[in-house]
């Protein structure tokens, strides 16, 4: 091959009736790379990857995968490909040997060579014990095991998976991703996944789509320093204090840090230990914490925990695709509350922690509806 | 192996998977037996040594059960269960999954078919041999009753392609076989009251049951062969143009 591009989208566009389900999304993707493909649901990534197996089309716009479009020559496009679809939908009446050998029969895979790779599939997705059962009688990671082992049963040089490890116990997730990245190394493997822990084990480079366009796509570092925030966790001891101080209360730790240069937001986590917990927002390429703990020593506190994060994929991640949650949970409701400003500068903050405030302006308004 | 044959191969072994095929096996064994012997008084009481009776009633256990059941999985379930997704990301073609999917079928109707053939071997040749037999219109019969199986089939793949759900596709090719196979009654009715006009002409010419009738007599036309080819051809065109379908809808 000419070249290095082995997946290439551009201004792919899909419409269903009247859904649009991309629009215009092009990315790249090349040799060697290993691609997190994130999104909320619905947010188009099954349809992609649909498109770029050429098992429907775009209706605007073209993929080329190895170098084939996938409109002009999908038998190309497809041998080229290993592709697990969501939920691994298999032949519920077949054994998984019947199964993989099925598969390996239409790829033209010959006796000896289907034996050999048989053997790797088997040891990967971990299929020893399970060759001779029904699909129909495995769990639902066993069937995903099964889906992946068909996908990988021709050692395809480009892998489009879609959710591989959704139903896999951590054991196999594992075992999954480590060989995901060892073959990684010389072939293209896009992966969608909502498990943005995975992404960061084993991509280096990630995509974002957010209703049907692309809102990201580089490497996790540069994702990740995106939004150019930086997270600390900071615990006081709500009891003790030095000697001539008073204990703090939560209104005065927080009025305290809220005055550190640079300090952007300060927000109470709950805890149930006796301490107080916040969360503070700072700058990107900055470091609060030498202030926040003079702060406490100053003020005779006791400083029980100070953490600093590096804004994590995850709250980016949150951050990108904010418009589709707000959509989701009713955003024409929440508009017009006032606090909606402030929930930019939350974003940040802890997963539990922001649904909560997001469940609880849901019940506000249903309240109003009703 | 070609992707279309081990298609097709495993279509037709997925009938055996379940007992629903070996149901169906039995249960129009039993029915055209039964037919066979007693209706209308039955094959003792026509007192010729012929088989006619069973190319009459074969396909229409071929038209009420076998095909309807086996075809109605075809196109249908793995759509719903969304295995239609993982088999044509597969290289295969489309109409490499139509044809596997008719051929694979269309191999279990033959199966019953051919397993017919114990009626006029086993009464006229062995083990019994009830009298002369004239084998012209035998090979004619089966002629007859393989290109009706295969557009038979070929129309329920159809349905199946086009249907929401297995059992839809059941009863709507169970359906139309019989509306094609009492078309000559139909026309025969409209006929009789002496005004029928163009309608009845073209029920005649549609109705699986006229076509069939020469062959059970030893008379092959090329224009009935024509016609069962072209059923054929068609709906399998059309069941193709369906599964491309999915791509834009
Ligand atoms: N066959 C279809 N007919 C109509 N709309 C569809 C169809 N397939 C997908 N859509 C719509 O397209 C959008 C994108 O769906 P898609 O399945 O690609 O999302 P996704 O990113 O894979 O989500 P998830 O994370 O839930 O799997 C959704 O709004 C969905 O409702
Ligand atoms: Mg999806």
């Amino acid at each position: 091959m000419a070249t290095d591009v082995m997946i290439e989208a551009s201004g792919l566009t899909k419409r269903f009736g009247g859904v649009r389900a991309l629009d215009k999304v092009s990315f790249e993707v090349r040799r060697g790379e290993v691609v997190g493909f994130l999104g909320p649901n619905g947010a188009g990534k099954s349809t992609t990857m649909r498109i770029l197996t050429c098992f429907i089309s775009p209706t605007t716009g073209s993929a080329k995968v190895s170098g084939h479009d996938v409109f002009d020559s999908p038998l190309e496009v497809r041998r080229a490909i290993g592709y697990l679809p969501q939920r691994a939908p298999l032949y519920t009446d077949m054994s998984v040997y019947d199964y993989l050998r099925f598969v390996a029969e239409i790829r033209g895979l010959d006796e000896s060579a289907f034996k050999s790779r048989l053997k790797k599939v088997v040891e990967v997705c971990g299929l020893a014990q399970s060759l001779g059962k029904d699909i129909g009688t495995l769990s639902h990671g066993y069937r995903q095991r099964v889906g992946l082992g068909q996908a990988l049963i021709h050692d395809p040089p480009i892998l489009i998976l879609d959710e591989p490890t959704s139903d896999l116990d951590p054991n196999e997730k594992a075992e999954v991703l480590r060989y995901i990245k060892q073959i990684g190394k010389d072939r293209t493997i896009l992966l969608s996944t909502h498990n943005l822990a995975e992404v960061e084990e084993a991509c280096a480079r990630a995509i974002i789509v957010s209703k049907g366009r692309v809102v990201a796509d580089g490497a996790l570092d540069d994702i990740r320093g995106k939004t150019g925030r930086v997270r600390y966790v900071v615990a006081i001891d709500e009891k003790r204090a030095e000697a001539g101080n008073s204990a703090p209360s939560a209104e005065a730790a927080r009025t305290a840090l809220e005055r550190i240069d640079g300090a952007r937001s300060v927000k109470e986590l709950p805890t149930d230990e006796s301490l107080h917990k916040f969360e503070l927002i700072g700058p990107q390429n900055s470091d609060l914490r030498a202030d926040i703990f003079r702060l406490v020593v100053a003020k005779g506190w006791t400083l029980l925990e100070l953490r600093r994060d590096a804004q994590s994929l995850d709250a980016v991640f949150r951050d990108l695709t904010r418009g589709d949650e707000k959509l989701d949970r009713g955003a024409g409701w929440k508009a017009s509350e006032p606090e909606d400003d402030e929930d930019d500068d939350d974003s940040t903050s802890d997963e539990d922690d922001d649904d909560d405030s997001d469940e609880a302006s849901d019940n506000h308004s249903s309240a109003r509806k009703a | 192996m070609s992707p279309m044959l081990t298609i097709a191969k495993r279509e037709f072994r997925s009938n055996f998977d379940s007992p629903l095929a070996y149901v169906v096996i039995c249960l129009s064994f039993f029915a055209l037996g039964l037919m066979f012997f007693m209706l209308q008084g039955g094959f003792w009481q026509a007192d010729r040594s012929s088989v006619e009776r069973l190319f009459e009633y074969a396909p229409m256990g071929l038209s009420f059960l076998v095909v309807p059941v086996v075809t109605m999985r075809l196109v249908a379930e793995e759509r719903r269960s969304g295995t239609l997704e993982m088999l044509i990301t597969l290289p295969v073609s489309d109409s490499d999954v139509v044809l596997g999917k008719f051929f694979g079928a269309l191999g279990l109707v033959l199966v019953l078919v051919l397993a017919t053939l114990l009626y006029p071997f086993g009464m006229f040749k062995w083990p019994w041999v009830l009298g002369p037999l004239d084998m012209g219109p035998v090979a004619s019969g089966y002629l007859g009753l393989i290109l009706f199986s295969a557009a038979a089939t070929s129309i329920g793949l159809l349905v199946s392609s086009l249907a929401e759900s297995q059992a839809v596709a059941f009863f709507i090719t169970f359906f139309v076989l019989a509306a094609l196979w009492f078309f000559d009654n139909a026309a025969q009715y409209l006929s009789a009251g002496g005004n029928g006009g163009w309608f009845p002409t073209v029920l005649l010419y549609m109705s699986f049951q006229t076509r069939l009738s020469g062959f059970w007599r030893g008379l092959v036309d090329t224009r009935d062969i024509l016609f069962f080819v072209s059923v054929t051809l068609l709906c399998l065109l059309v069941a193709f143009r369906a599964l491309e379908r999915r791509k834009w809808a």
